[in-house]
């Protein structure tokens, strides 16, 4: 048992590294280099070509104002959210659990797509609308603006800023906000003076997660900023190699360098101030009871703008898709457009032979790579939190390095890879790029499963007879399913979805859902959209309707 | 089945630092006996039992369960825990949540495949005897503390072990529960005829559970007796510290005699218990537990070992006061019962029998 351990950590660190190296040091490599073709011949024209374009200032201040305008957007909601959730005694509490899931919903490409057929100046409804009711001429308002890409960012990274504030907001010790009030301050005093204070590192940490979100964010900055002219470093990047009379690799290397610089350096800063929460936040097991204040008059008027947060978040882009998928074009939601209502973009999207194809490459990606990374993430995570050697420090460390990398700089680094291998445009180098960037969605709920799992229980089976391969059957596996279908259904939700790192990989004869997608709105073909959207979304949700089926039939304790 | 140990030791390395956890250590665990190793967190008390059961591996040394030598450093024997043939309740009862009572308690004789209808008839035996009856549909989580602790016991019993091992297995259970369980497995062990290894830091289980008692100190066994050797006889400070509170009495042999020994020390001479090696002249500590100082009233007692003091502090604690008495300067505690007349401040007589005051010859 023990050489099999001690050969399972380095092999693992191998395959990692590999999967999370590789883009990387090609990255540079390609920055280096001439071109795809010219692997190697070493140059700094690229660098030169890339940082004195007089565009890249705007660029960059774009990118600037848009991360940290979405990471505002986000994380003031997210505090209210979690602050009405677990200090006060809002009704219909389980609404904020599924807020905090709607990324595994409603994938942001869709979301973003149903904010442009809501708000695009031409013939988006709310303008359309508006235009009837006032007699306006043009629009009223637009998405296609650095305030709209904010917005819909930011509601898209709410549910991460949640994640991180919430548990920091009700481990909080109670006692510090009760002290307060004891001295005689009022509640709203004792919020801005002494609960916002404490929570700092965890509001921070927050802000910092969405800014490395949203940098790597491709579908907002695509579908709503393109169209107006707006660019920052993601799409930047991805002009520079899908123009498709002068794509650059090199150049696009050279420009990806700063937004993975930046990444890094965020997340790095993310971690310390992790740590930090840690020390700050006192979390007290003993006697811990939540102090709920009284919302009285207020309640319901709070409580309506948290439904109607998650009308907007969830009902709401997929109410517009489905409209959109029926109607013949554009129109504000009338009788007319009632009689006018059929299957026509439905039925052109089961003829097209391109969309049929991205349906079935991303559900194979879907379902084969979710469960291969989900193989890797359990040995992984096995090693991670069972092994505890040196070794396995260092391979934590390896495998959560990709979640700080851009998809789309990824990609371009993959792309230096895999056109020196066989692997270029098939449907492999996809499933590889994605385990690679996804990695860590399988291996952190298969760590905290591993964690959870008492060394006694495992001793204990050993001591009743069972070796350790019996044990690992009987008593590891069955324990570890909840971590295991979950790490599958976040790994293949993630895949059927993905877009920012598929847009640079795929090529013809490998597209994937979310591309087509993407091909459907630069062509304006909304209906279609639509209706490829709407089937995007379905396959998801059965995917993780029949994953959690198989797990709850497998915890199931036999009565 | 007896259990001999030889030169066992095993050290962990933390942080750079080495941390020695078991010393060359020896003993002899003789079979049907229920043996406790007792000692402070960190004394190696846990290692020694999970070097017994094949869960961690001694550095050198030697283990025989039986005539089976199931570690020996020297030969190169390892036998893996299961196939050692032993039963073990865990501190943290390591009930398997996603099975129910049935299933936990089965599991031993399903790694051996002995027959369904033979399973089925030992589990209901074992849950019987735990007093679990009807139980075995039940989610294994869905039990209380006192509940998952038979469980645990019958999980380690169903198999009928040559050995069961406790590692501190009540001190998850509240006090009230604690004292009841301990009463419990007391039952259990003395039906079952069994050797039992037993580890606690918590002295009124090992005196009241054991036949034997080994009380460790930073991986060393220091001292192995009856529970009555340990506490009113022990050689060493250490364990007599240990064991319950005590008062230590510097002092010099002056006569070693009989029927006892005398001793001169800070608050007077005191007569104590004979003790082989006291030889006049020597320089020894008297230990005198609290519980057996008794406060005079009136012309009582035999005239000996009767001193006078100032009773500096006094507590209610409910069944006894528990103070401190000063005698010569010297602060002595004491124990009596609540309903003794006695104030703070005021100044007593107070006498021990000599059979309870021993000689500490270290």
């Amino acid at each position: 048992m023990s050489k099999t351990r001690t050969a399972l950590t380095p092999g693992l660190i191998v395959i990692v590294g590999f999967l999370t190296i590789c883009p990387v040091f090609m990255l540079i490599l390609g920055s280096f280099s001439e071109g795809l073709g010219a692997f190697g011949s070493f140059t700094l024209s690229k660098y030169v070509k890339g940082y004195i374009d007089p565009a890249l200032a705007d660029i960059l201040a774009n990118t600037v104002i848009f991360t940290v305008g979405s990471a505002a957007v986000a994380t003031v909601l997210a505090l209210f959210l979690a602050y009405l959730n677990t200090r006060t005694n809002i009704p219909f509490k389980f609404l904020f659990r599924t807020i905090s899931l709607i990324p595994m919903m409603v994938p942001h490409i869709l979301f973003a797509v149903s904010w442009v057929l809501l708000l695009n100046p031409s013939n988006g409804m709310i303008n359309l609308v508006l235009r009837q009711l006032f007699g306006l001429e043009g629009a009223a308002v637009s998405i296609y603006t650095l305030q709209g890409m904010i917005l819909v960012e930011g509601l898209l990274d709410l549910p991460i800023a949640y994640l991180v504030i919430a548990p920091a907001m009700s481990a909080f010790d109670v006692s510090l906000e009760e002290s307060s009030k004891v001295c005689g301050a009022s509640n709203l005093r004792t919020l801005f003076r002494v609960t916002l204070p404490v929570l700092r590192p965890a509001i921070l940490a927050a802000m910092t997660l969405v800014i490395v979100r949203s940098l790597a964010s491709f579908a907002v900055p695509s579908v709503i900023g393109m169209p107006g002219r707006i660019y920052v470093l993601a799409t930047h990047i991805y002009r520079i190699v899908a123009t498709g009379y002068a794509t650059d690799y090199g150049l696009a290397a050279a420009v990806s360098m700063s937004a993975l610089g930046a990444s890094i350096t965020l997340i790095l800063l993310y971690r310390r101030l992790t740590r930090q929460g840690e020390k700050y936040v006192t979390v007290s097991s003993r006697g811990y009871r939540p102090a709920v204040i009284e919302l009285k008059g207020a309640k319901y008027p709070l409580f309506g703008i948290v439904a109607l947060l998650s009308f907007i978040l969830i009902v709401l882009p997929v109410l517009v898709l489905f409209y959109t998928s029926v109607v013949p074009y554009s129109m504000v939601p009338s009788g007319k457009a009632l009689a006018m209502m059929s299957w026509k973009h439905w039925i052109s999207v089961f003829k097209d032979p391109v969309s049929l194809l991205s349906l079935k490459n991303s559900l194979y990606l879907g379902v084969g790579g979710a469960t291969l990374g989900i193989i890797l993430s359990f040995f992984v995570a096995y090693v991670i939190v069972k092994v505890r050697t040196a070794a396995s420090g260092f391979l934590e460390s390896l495998s959560f390095l990709s979640f700080s990398f851009p998809g789309i700089v990824v990609g371009i680094g993959f792309m230096w890879f895999f056109v020196q291998t066989p692997l270029y445009a098939t449907i492999w180098a996809l499933l590889i790029g994605y385990i690679a960037t996804y990695l860590p969605y399988g291996i952190r709920p298969l760590t905290s499963a591993f964690v959870q799992i008492h060394k006694n229980l495992e001793e204990s089976s050993r001591v009743c007879g069972g070796g350790p391969l019996y044990t690992m059957r009987r008593i590891v596996i069955p324990l570890l399913i909840p971590g295991i279908v979950s790490g599958w259904i976040l790994m293949a939700t993630m895949f059927v979805r993905e877009l920012s790192l598929s847009v640079v990989l795929s090529r013809p004869g490998t597209e994937v859902l979310a591309v087509q997608i993407l091909r459907f709105a630069e062509d304006g073909l909304w209906g279609r959209l639509s209706a490829l959207g709407i089937l995007m979304i379905f396959i998801s949700t059965t995917l993780v309707i029949i994953a959690s089926q198989i797990g709850v039939r497998l915890t199931k304790v036999d009565k | 089945m007896e259990i001999s140990i030889r030169r066992l030791s095993k050290s962990y390395s933390s942080e750079g630092k080495t941390i020695v956890a078991l010393a060359d250590v020896d003993l002899n665990i003789a079979a049907n006996q229920i043996f406790t190793l007792l000692g402070p967190s960190g004394c190696g008390k846990t290692t020694l039992l999970r070097c017994i059961v094949g869960l961690e591996m001694p550095d050198a040394g030697e283990i025989a369960i039986g005539n089976e030598v199931v570690f020996s450093a020297e030969k190169n024997i390892y036998v893996p825990p299961e196939k050692r043939g032993l039963g073990m309740v865990f501190q943290t009862y390591a009930i398997w949540p996603h099975m129910n009572v049935f299933d936990n308690v089965a599991y031993p004789l399903q790694t051996r495949n002995e027959p369904q209808e033979e399973i089925r008839r030992k589990v209901e035996r074992t849950l019987h005897f735990v007093q679990l009856d009807g139980f075995e549909k039940r989610p294994a989580t869905n039990l209380s503390g006192g509940q998952q602790q038979r469980v645990a016991l019958a999980r380690a019993l169903v198999a009928e072990p040559k050995v069961i091992l406790f590692d501190e297995p009540l001190s998850n259970l509240d006090a009230k529960l604690r004292e009841e369980t301990r009463k419990e497995l007391r039952s259990f062990l003395r039906e079952l005829k069994i050797t039992a290894v037993y580890v606690t830091h918590d002295r009124i289980e090992a005196l009241s559970l054991s036949d034997t008692v080994a009380v460790m100190k930073s991986g060393r066994i220091v001292e192995v007796g009856t529970p009555w050797e340990i506490y009113f006889d022990s050689d060493q400070r250490f364990v007599a510290d240990f064991i319950g509170r005590a008062n230590f009495i510097g002092g010099k042999v002056a006569t070693a005699g009989e029927p006892y020994t005398m001793i001169d020390s800070a608050i007077g001479p005191i007569a104590c218990e004979k003790k082989s090696g006291a030889a006049p002249g020597k320089a020894v500590t008297v230990c005198i537990r609290p519980e057996f100082i008794r406060v005079l009233q009136g012309d009582q007692g035999d005239g000996r070992n009767i001193f006078r003091g100032r009773v500096e502090s006094l507590v209610f604690v409910g069944d006894a006061y528990e103070g401190e008495i000063r005698v010569n300067e010297t602060p002595l505690i004491f124990r009596i019962e609540p309903t003794t007349a006695v104030r703070e401040g005021e100044e007593i007589a107070l006498c021990f029998d000599p059979h309870h005051c021993s000689i500490l010859l270290s």
